[in-house]
């Protein structure tokens, strides 16, 4: 190694790890608190029974979703496993939360009782023609290749169209809607504000949306009555409840459900259907399957009282992912669900029709909550006594290490910066969250690091013992401590990986900065240490001190004073 | 003790800080093994019969924390919760301080959220602050289970893992002592826990893990040590316990400056951050962790090492070598200059050449064939 070299190397370091400070702190990345620390709800939901993980992976985007919609600052979700953990910092209402979080997978089939489109909307923005008004866009038929005879025809609209996870405000882009058989909407009733996705708790009353109605050939008789005063949980199968789509540009007020998504098979695949996408999906057998679908087809094929506008709407947690209007009353073996949509919209509709075959039945398994005031002192606390710890041994090394000491202190505030700085972007980048566990790991990882230079001191001495220069052993000294460390450190590593994968709550939050800190231990031992040691050793500086405090009498060894 | 040396003029600190000790451990492994067999069977004894005290994190079950008020002492939090028809037999109500602030927190077992609710409402009403003032957690047994179970599985992956890793990278009779003084730590540490009948909380947990981690770096610093050494006596007859012997008083110092390292930051967290602040959370880290440091750094010299030579005499190499081992001057001897002299060796050397230092600085056997360049004078 050169000197060269080694500057090289050394300034390197210096300057990798000022620029990702420099960065971090200009783009404002901090690292952010976990709920031990400043306090909120954190919930953990685990699924019971029989489930598929694609069902799983639309429960936590549909859990994303609302939280996002209701704008928690930084929450946290995570899969651990099969669970599915939310922390909402900030959250201290604890029935909110798990409120918030509750999504059931389940796909109810409702029908349609009313449906009225948001004002404001183009229709031409897609590009579906929807000249008439009863246009048809989505329409339930039988799958052909079992139904000859049947002739799928009638339909009404729909707002075709789950959308992918990001949207959930209202709003956005228009869709067609066509059906609309509520012509003379009142936007007034229906803000688009007071609905959040999560329910449709924030509509008024069910009056303001009858009276909007009237749509032509609806009575509506069924949708005064069963309409409950108080807000209707959507997931309430035998009321009647308000919801909308779920990018927010249609309302529907829904009958009771007649059916879930388990009275299809786990087989709906994205398709083109007669020259557009459409959901291809066979019906279950027998009298949970296509009786139950059948039924209800029946009702709205006719458009008896409990399903006037005839068209079926498909509900997720809530949301009408899609409100095809059913085209014959009685189907066999295969149902087909086309429309105008987009590629993206058929394979988000079949797969949301696929996990209701199969919903993952979530159940909350554990629910904590810490005051904010708690948290803080935790904090507060942990900080205080870790620097007045990391103070101490400090001092102890400088006392006896003397000089040398300060290459450590130097080496551990480098060490310092690196981890803020991985913390930080990795804070804003993951929504990795610092828990009370982790500033423990953290504490602890002092401990590491000294380690690491408490063995390359104690062999840089023992090479100085057998009577080499300064600069011989602190090259040996370091090869060998090198290997130690890394022998050691290996254990960490394996440590913090195998606990990361395999466990769940703090353990693994521990496990990752237990990982993170001794990453930074090696990284520091060959790119700060070595260089700046060797070079040390070299230089004029150390030669001819008490370096280590170790007198001269023992450079011989065995050797008489 | 000869003192016909000048390194051993030292007091036994200075010896310590110049690396210069010559404690005989392998002598006195015995010690280290009886008080060691000592504690696991008084864990075992303890654990047995009563068991570790679990938090509601494994075994599920409700707490409540509320700040306590001129009307709320533990007395009346107790009949509040009693009142909403929890079963409070096995119920624990503490009394926590946390800095200028006073809560109560009452532990029961799994309850549902009606009842939760219905509790922490109760809880605000006596206590005069609002609801979002009393904290929940609550956690299903189920959950709990599957925490534990997970925790298992991930140390026992996590031991073959580090078996194999040691195995490989040293030998296996030395994979083989370290999960042995690891588990030891293990045990020793829940024993204590099951004694003084503390909580086992996620906590600790995490804190014993760290431990763990902690102790077998120790331990492999030394083993590595151990290997290097084995490597520098290896055309000398050296038998095994000289070499642990020797590798022990090189990384004393090491062992002890590390152990320092970690546990000054741990008192301070217990001191200043529990005692000072009176921050709950952070007394469970610290006690968990003074526990398991104070037994990894007594486990990794006194238990792995010694089972280290145990192993490794039954080896054919070392087998003639037992029962023959250096202490006292000798053992210094081969600390301090690092070099094989052969028990024999030495004692014949001690007998010839005591009172003088004309010893030949280096042994047969070391890796330097020649004495090291005399240091060149530099002016002053």
């Amino acid at each position: 190694m050169t000197r060269r070299r080694l500057a090289i190397t050394l300034l390197g370091l210096v300057v990798v790890v000022l620029g990702s400070l420099a960065g971090n702190i200009v783009a404002g990345n901090e690292p952010s608190l976990g709920l031990d620390l400043r306090g909120g709800v954190s919930v953990t939901q685990e699924p019971v029974g029989e489930f598929d993980s694609e069902s799983l992976d639309l429960a936590v985007e549909r859990i994303r979703e609302r939280v996002d919609s209701l704008g928690v600052a930084e929450p946290e979700i995570i899969r651990q496993g099969d669970a599915i953990v939310v922390n909402l910092p900030g959250v201290d209402n604890q029935d909110d939360a798990i409120e918030l979080v509750k999504v059931t997978g389940e796909v109810l089939l409702r029908p349609v009782l009313l449906a009225q489109v948001v004002d404001g909307l183009d229709p031409t923005t897609n590009g579906v023609s929807t000249t008439v008004a009863q246009t048809p866009t989505t329409t339930v038929a039988q799958t052909p290749s079992t139904t000859d005879a049947q002739t799928p025809t009638t339909t009404v609209a729909q707002t075709p169209s789950p959308t992918d996870s990001s949207t959930t405000l209202p709003g956005g882009p228009a869709r067609p809607i066509t059906a609309s058989s509520v012509a003379d909407s009142t936007p007034t009733t229906t803000t688009a504000s007071g609905l959040s996705t999560t329910t449709a708790s924030g509509l008024s009353t069910t009056t303001a949306v009858t009276e909007t109605g009237g749509p032509p050939g609806t009575e509506a008789p069924s949708a005064e009555a069963p309409v409950p005063t108080g807000i209707p949980d959507p997931s309430d199968r035998a009321a009647t409840v308000l919801a909308q789509n779920a990018d927010g540009t249609e309302y529907y007020q829904l009958g009771p459900a007649f059916a879930t998504g388990e009275v299809f098979k786990g087989d709906a695949r994205a398709d083109i259907i007669g020259g557009g996408w459409g959901v291809r999906i066979t019906l279950r057998d027998g009298a949970t399957g296509a009786d139950l679908w059948n039924l209800g087809a029946s009702r709205c094929f006719v458009k008896d009282t409990s399903c006037p506008t005839g068209r079926m709407a498909i509900v997720l947690d809530g949301v009408v992912q899609s409100a095809p209007s059913v085209n014959q009353p009685s189907f066999t073996g295969g149902v087909d669900i086309t429309g105008s949509f987009a590629e993206s919209e058929a394979k988000q509709l079949a797969r949301v029709l696929r996990s209701g075959a199969l919903p993952v039945r979530l159940q909350v398994q554990a629910v904590q909550a810490v005051s904010p005031t708690l948290g803080g002192d935790s904090l507060r606390a942990a900080v205080i006594s870790g620097l007045i710890g990391v103070g101490l041994v400090l001092l102890f090394m400088l006392l006896y290490y003397r000089s040398l000491a300060v290459v450590l202190i130097i080496g551990l505030v480098v060490s310092g910066a690196l981890q803020w700085s991985v913390i930080s972007l990795l804070s804003r980048t993951n929504g990795l969250a610092l828990s009370l566990a982790g500033v423990t790991g953290i504490i602890v990882s002092v401990g590491v690091t000294v380690d690491s230079y408490v063995v390359f001191f104690e062999k840089l001495k023992d090479e100085l013992k057998v009577g080499r220069t300064l600069r011989n052993s602190a090259e040996r000294g370091f090869t060998s401590a090198w290997r130690t460390i890394l022998a050691a450190d290996t254990v960490s590593l394996l440590a913090a990986a195998t606990l990361w994968w395999l466990s769940v709550g703090s353990v693994r939050g521990f496990a990752f900065f237990l990982g993170l800190s001794t990453l930074c231990d090696l990284i520091i031992a060959w790119f700060f240490t070595r260089p700046t040691m060797l070079l040390l050793a070299r230089s004029n500086f150390a030669v001819g001190r008490r370096i280590l405090g170790i007198g001269k009498s023992v450079l011989t060894p065995g050797g008489s004073a | 003790m000869s003192d016909d040396n000048s390194s051993t003029r030292r007091g036994p600190l200075g010896r310590l800080y110049h690396g210069e000790t010559a404690i005989d451990f392998y002598g006195r492994r015995h010690y280290g093994f009886i008080v060691s067999g000592a504690l696991v069977v008084i864990t075992a004894i303890s654990l047995f019969f009563s068991g570790l005290e679990l938090g509601i994190d494994f075994e599920g079950g409700v707490a409540w924390q509320v700040p306590a008020s001129p009307t709320l002492d533990s007395e009346v939090a107790r009949s509040v919760v009693a009142q909403n028809g929890v079963e409070m037999a096995n119920a624990k109500v503490q009394t926590l301080k946390s800095g200028e602030l006073e809560s109560i927190r009452i532990q029961v077992g799994d309850q549902s959220s009606e009842v939760r609710s219905a509790v922490q409402a109760a809880l605000a009403v006596a206590a005069g602050v609002d609801i979002n003032e009393v904290s929940v957690s609550s956690v299903s047994s189920s959950w709990g289970r599957t925490i534990t179970e997970k925790g298992v599985r991930a140390l026992v992956v996590f031991l073959i893992l580090v078996s194999l890793y040691i195995a490989w990278r040293f030998e296996w009779r030395m994979a083989l002592a370290a999960i042995m003084a690891m588990l030891h730590d293990v045990l020793i540490s829940s024993g204590i826990y099951s004694l003084f009948g503390l909580e086992v909380t996620p906590a600790t947990v995490v804190a014993f893990l760290t431990i763990l981690g902690f102790s077998l770096y120790d331990t492999i610093v030394v083993f590595d040590k151990v290997k290097d050494n084995m490597e520098r006596f290896s055309a000398s007859r050296t038998g095994i316990a000289d070499i642990v012997n020797v590798s022990m008083n090189q990384v004393l110092m090491r062992s002890l400056n590390t152990s320092l390292a970690a546990v000054l930051p741990v008192i301070s967290l217990l001191a200043v951050g529990s005692g000072v602040f009176g921050a709950v959370a952070l007394r469970e880290f610290a006690v968990a962790l003074l526990v398991g440091l104070l037994i990894g750094s007594y486990s990794s010299i006194f238990v792995a090492s010694p089972l280290l030579t145990v192993f490794k005499e039954r080896e054919s190499h070392f087998r003639n070598l037992r029962g023959l081992h250096a202490s006292g001057a000798e053992l210094e001897h081969m600390v301090v200059t690092g070099n094989a002299t052969g028990s024999k060796k030495v004692r014949r050397q001690t007998e010839v050449d005591t009172g003088s230092s004309q010893a030949s600085p280096v042994a047969p056997g070391s890796p330097l064939t020649h004495p090291p360049r005399p240091r060149k004078k530099r002016r002053r």
